[in-house]
């Protein structure tokens, strides 16, 4: 998916529609917070991070 | 944002904690969590040898390799629940962590070891996936831990299981399962003692720590959990957390203490009631247990 940068993280998810919490954003091998300004060439990964199954 | 202990710069920001952390404080963090967990709760004892139910996710490789980076005897357990290329994936993930930590996982597998899998025994017993599923593990691990002399069951439940559980409880205003639902069981009558050491971090922090310790779980989720009324529950806890940081942890902890005590009566009164399996030997409040009716049904005898 691409998208047009830059882009702060948290404008990213919301751009998506994904809510903060259930979810990791990673750039190479580590993780960004919501206030990073992510440039038009990078690559992000949005994790979720929900499981289920609690029985 | 910046590092709440160090100042440098922050990977992740915990809103219910109004705090970010680079990685090592982040790490730390989570060590100190589940320290103060354990102690808070007397969860393991000094010498006490405690059994990881290890499924390949986040959870309970987060949970192994910060019990043992804590210093307790651990081993894990691993068991093959017979769902396809899942298993097999998540059961890679398990072992390729043990074999890193040079550490010890005890494997079960239950269409080998008991002639049936998940996906048949659901079916068969006419019950959802996940109950079938959670049914046949909780048996299992308890099993194990006794065949094995272990003193503690440790699972990887963390704060939005728990939140998301509680919440299904109080929906249905299901009292007994109020009373039971603690972060240590205590051992008696056929049960080892369980224990939940993750219940202060959320499920975005035990994946944040994978990822910052680089550990490699399974990431997709199970195909059979698709539709599971936990996932709502927690999709809606994760929508009032969005608005409101620290709902989820407020309603657990004050369940915990303010409300459980409350339900701990009607949990005691079952317990009492248990006896020994017929056919297996585990504690049950009928004649045969659930797991072994589960077996029954599922072999079609």
């Amino acid at each position: 998916l691409d998208v047009p940068g830059p882009v702060r993280v948290l404008a990213l998810l919301d751009q998506l529609g994904i809510n903060r919490e259930s979810v990791l954003v990673i750039r190479g091998d580590t993780l960004v917070t919501g206030d990073v300004l992510l440039g038009p060439d990078d690559t992000v990964e949005v994790r979720p991070v929900i499981s289920g199954g609690a029985a | 944002m910046k590092c709440r202990r160090c100042r440098a710069p922050a990977v992740i920001e915990v809103r219910r904690h109004n705090a970010g952390f680079c990685r090592d404080c982040f790490l730390r963090h989570c060590r100190d969590q589940v320290a103060r967990t354990i102690a808070d709760h007397s969860m393991i004892g000094a010498g006490e040898r405690v059994l990881v139910a290890v499924s390949g996710g986040k959870d309970s490789l987060a949970l192994w390799d910060l019990l043992l980076d804590l210093g307790y005897e651990t081993d894990g357990l691993y068991v093959g629940l017979g769902i396809g290329e899942y298993s097999d994936a998540s059961g890679s993930y398990a072992r390729e962590y043990a074999a890193g930590r040079g550490a010890r996982l005890v494997e079960v597998d239950l269409p080998t070891a008991f002639g049936f899998d998940i996906p048949t025994g659901a079916r068969a017993a006419r019950r959802v996936p996940c109950s079938a599923c959670g049914l046949s593990k909780r048996h299992l691990f308890n099993q194990a831990a006794v065949d094995g002399g272990y003193d503690v069951v440790a699972t990887g439940h963390n704060l939005d299981d728990e939140a998301a559980v509680l919440f299904g409880n109080v929906l249905r205003w299901d009292t007994a399962y109020l009373g039971r639902q603690l972060p240590v069981l205590p051992a008696g009558d056929g049960f080892v003692r369980k224990v939940k050491p993750l219940v202060r971090l959320a499920e975005r922090e035990t994946a944040a720590y994978c990822v910052l310790a680089g550990i490699d779980y399974i990431v997709e989720e199970c195909p059979m959990a698709e539709g599971n009324k936990h996932l709502g529950y927690k999709d809606a806890l994760n929508a009032i957390e969005a608005q409101s940081p620290g709902t989820k942890a407020a309603f657990y902890f004050g369940f915990l203490d303010r409300g459980s005590s409350l339900f701990t009566p009607v949990a005691a009164a079952e317990r009492d009631a248990l006896s020994p399996c017929v056919s297996c030997g585990a504690p049950t409040t009928g004649e045969v247990c659930a797991f072994c009716k589960l077996a029954a049904r599922a072999r079609g005898e």
